[in-house]
């Protein structure tokens, strides 16, 4: 653990406490959900830690089609919660499963994976893929798409506020998830979710936000038009991963070049949309 | 600050710091099987259970345990006589420097608690985020994979 200077610890009752703590503290105290991120952050002190996985913030519940997840569900919460499985063909349980490893999904919570944003995270990729809308407390409730908040100054936004719900619409159809890491267990060099719903073999709605480019992921809107009332099959999937390569955003950093993934995003993306309409026709 | 938690079994309830590290206050409870290695998250030498899952101690700060079970490899065995998960580690040859192996064997521990049939590949998952410098894991998942048996046998505890 490399957080320092810590002198108090609360485990919040409900959100009313947790936010009153945050106030007291003026920016002196955080919020600790799983830990996984905050903990081990090198050089950061901290003077109060308001623990909020006691405020019935964990649940897991698909009522219709929908998918509600408490902010402080763990990620293997909501991996092994059947209603996951059963979700937009299953493709939360895809991208879970490429999170890390076993014993840090069962600490790391949804909540944190939005708030923490890592532009390599799969999360992000596959929430603004999935049309993810966060619920919160802070002076007022807010909420609002995933997608918006990472477009803004989301990080001011949950110094002050705690996120307390994430809410994934209902789609008549399903998304797939594709990474490239340097292991089974490696962050992502790059990443796709893409999702779409079919009608007689028509695309009717398509979905495709890319990440880890090195910047986070967002949706690709004209790779969306491009394929919406096309007849589906591999040539429309090769066709659009040609047009991904070369309009897609990309760049280099220390672990990738943009040339690798610009040519990559467009294999990626082909694969997930292959996938996703497999699974939309089954 | 007071903590109060089970650990391996018997009830705590003791003073502690705020931010002391979960894997410091095991240690000082003479806990030794709970490992202080890369102190990110990364190794798992500092693995133990909570409430029945494997996390990381060297994430967790002591006053987090409030309230839960805390399991470490102490509860298992003892050297005289071994759970039949560490029997199995020692018979398939899984032990080197043993540095990890408190950690190997909790997660397989929770594995085997949730599916006593694992494939390979699922006792590779399980333990793919505890490194060995040593055995080069193959006698790791071997070792994994007899105690399965020995569980769906009943030869287990």
């Amino acid at each position: 653990m490399r957080l320092q200077g810590v002198r108090r610890f609360h485990l919040a009752r409900d959100v009313e406490e947790a936010l009153s703590l945050l106030s007291a503290y003026d920016g002196r105290g955080a919020l600790l959900a799983g830990g996984v991120d905050l903990l081990r952050v090198p050089g950061r002190e901290v003077e109060g830690l308001i623990d909020i996985t006691r405020m019935g913030l964990a649940f897991v519940d698909g009522a219709g089609g929908r998918l509600r997840v408490g902010a402080t569900t763990t990620l293997t919460e909501v991996l092994e919660s059947p209603d996951t499985a059963h979700y937009a063909g299953g493709v939360l349980a895809e991208v879970l499963r490429a999170v890390a490893v076993p014993p840090l999904r069962n600490m790391a919570t949804l909540g944190g994976a939005v708030v923490s944003a890592h532009p390599w995270a799969d999360l992000p990729t596959a929430l603004v893929a999935l049309g993810a809308e966060a619920r919160w407390v802070g002076d007022t409730e807010g909420r609002g798409s995933v997608e918006e908040l990472y477009q803004g100054e989301f990080r001011g936004l949950f110094r002050k506020a705690v996120l307390t719900e994430i809410r994934f619409p209902p789609w008549e159809g399903a998304f797939a998830y594709e990474k490239v890491g340097r292991s089974a267990t490696d962050i992502a060099l790059l990443n796709a979710c893409c999702g779409l719903g079919m009608d007689d073999g028509t695309i009717a709605w398509a979905r495709v936000a890319v990440g880890a480019r090195p910047e986070r992921g967002e949706r690709l809107p004209w790779a969306e038009e491009a394929l919406v009332g096309q007849k589906a099959g591999p040539a429309l999937w090769a066709e659009v991963g040609r047009l991904v390569e070369s309009k897609v955003e990309v760049g280099d950093d220390r672990r990738a070049g943009g040339t690798w993934r610009r040519h990559t995003a467009g294999v990626l993306v082909a694969r997930a949309l292959a996938r996703a309409a497999e699974k939309a026709a089954g | 600050m007071r903590v109060a938690f089970e650990l391996n079994g018997t009830p705590q309830y003791l003073d502690v710091d705020p931010g002391e590290p979960l894997v410091a206050l095991l240690r000082r409870l003479g806990m030794k099987s709970v490992k202080e290695g890369c102190d990110t998250g990364d190794c798992g030498a500092c693995t133990v259970l909570l409430d029945g899952r494997a996390v990381r101690s060297c994430l967790m700060v002591a006053p987090q345990v409030q309230g839960r079970k805390v399991t470490t490899v102490e509860a298992l065995g003892t050297v005289d006589d071994p759970h039949p998960l560490q029997r199995a580690f020692l018979d398939a040859g899984a032990v080197q420097c043993g540095f990890c192996t408190p950690g190997m064997v909790l997660v397989a521990y929770e594995l085997l608690g949730r599916n006593d049939d694992p494939t390979p590949d699922e006792v590779r998952e399980a333990i793919a985020g505890n490194l060995c410098r040593c055995t080069g894991y193959v006698k790791i998942v071997d070792a994994v994979l007899l105690a399965a048996r020995w569980k769906r046998e009943g030869r287990w505890r």
